[in-house]
């Protein structure tokens, strides 16, 4: 149980959360399945991707990666948000799977993650397709 | 609507921001925001205060403070954080270094974007060095309606 420490004020509100060691709580590995069609690995988020989160997924992909598996889809139809750095974490695996032959491919984009791909670019670097079938067909 | 103001303090763990972040959603949800803007709000939050714990501390029991100022025209968010050991003086975010991470940026890089994404979304953005060595990140986001 976290300890929580609330003073209210009028119109103020101060919350303080105090750090005890390490924090016991479910991980977004778990909100991450990995599943196959064929030669291609398709990995469902159902968590939003923070930097917490976007390090779960990246643990993921490197994983992937080691065990030489070249072609990935990720569905995002499931994600309400998703950060920069969870961004970095496809383009930069995608990347890798590329130079080696291989590619990761999204599918499922709400309108604000189209956002935040369009706005750092991603969207020039990885291919988006609107559903999982659309990515599946396009290896 | 009186000012009001919400002070928080949250462990520099990327933990607690996700949780901060929720927090702020529901107040952007509060004040009437769309449900776009209060997504960019939400991905605003998470990028200044993915930044403070990455590179505006040293250790997960240093603090990253937030400020949120609410009044009837706008909804301000300020987050502080204490600086790090690697950090040059004046904050990890100093003009140049800010021009450096600018000027290298494409879209594929795997980082440098958090701060790219803050000015774009932001209806003010403001960053400055603070008293403790670190860095004060200050967006205002203009009321709907």
């Amino acid at each position: 149980m976290l300890p929580f420490l609330e003073v209210f004020y009028p119109q103020s509100l101060i919350v303080l959360i105090f750090y005890r060691g390490k924090v016991n709580s479910m991980s977004s590995t778990e909100l991450m399945t990995l599943r196959e069609n064929g030669d291609i690995n398709i990995i469902e988020i159902k968590t939003d991707l923070s930097s917490y989160a976007a390090s779960d997924l990246r643990r993921m992909l490197e994983s992937l990666l080691s065990q030489n598996i070249g072609k990935v889809v990720v569905n995002l139809s499931a994600v309400n948000h998703i950060n920069s750095t969870a961004v970095g974490a496809l383009v930069g695996v995608a990347k890798r799977l590329r130079q080696e032959g291989g590619d990761l491919k999204i599918c499922g984009l709400a309108e604000n993650l189209t956002r935040t791909f369009n706005l750092i670019g991603a969207s020039s670097v990885v291919e988006i397709y609107e559903s999982e079938k659309s990515a599946l067909a396009a290896f | 609507m009186e000012k009001a103001h919400i002070s928080l303090k949250i462990p520099s763990d990327v933990f607690y921001v996700d949780l901060v972040r929720a927090f702020v959603g529901k107040l952007a949800e509060r004040l009437k925001f769309s449900r776009k803007r209060g997504a960019d709000i939400q991905l605003v939050l998470d990028e200044i205060c993915t930044n403070a714990v990455k590179h505006g501390s040293s250790a997960v029991t240093d603090s990253i403070g937030l400020c949120i100022t609410v009044d009837k025209d706008t909804l301000e968010i300020l987050v502080q954080d204490t600086g790090s050991g690697d950090a040059p003086a004046g904050g990890w975010i100093t003009p140049e270094r800010l021009r450096e991470i600018e000027a290298n940026r494409s879209p594929g890089s795997e980082s440098g974007h958090g701060i790219f994404i803050v000015k774009a979304i932001a209806d003010v953005h403001e960053m400055q060095c603070n008293a403790a060595g670190g860095t004060d990140v200050r967006v205002i986001f203009y009321r709907e309606g």
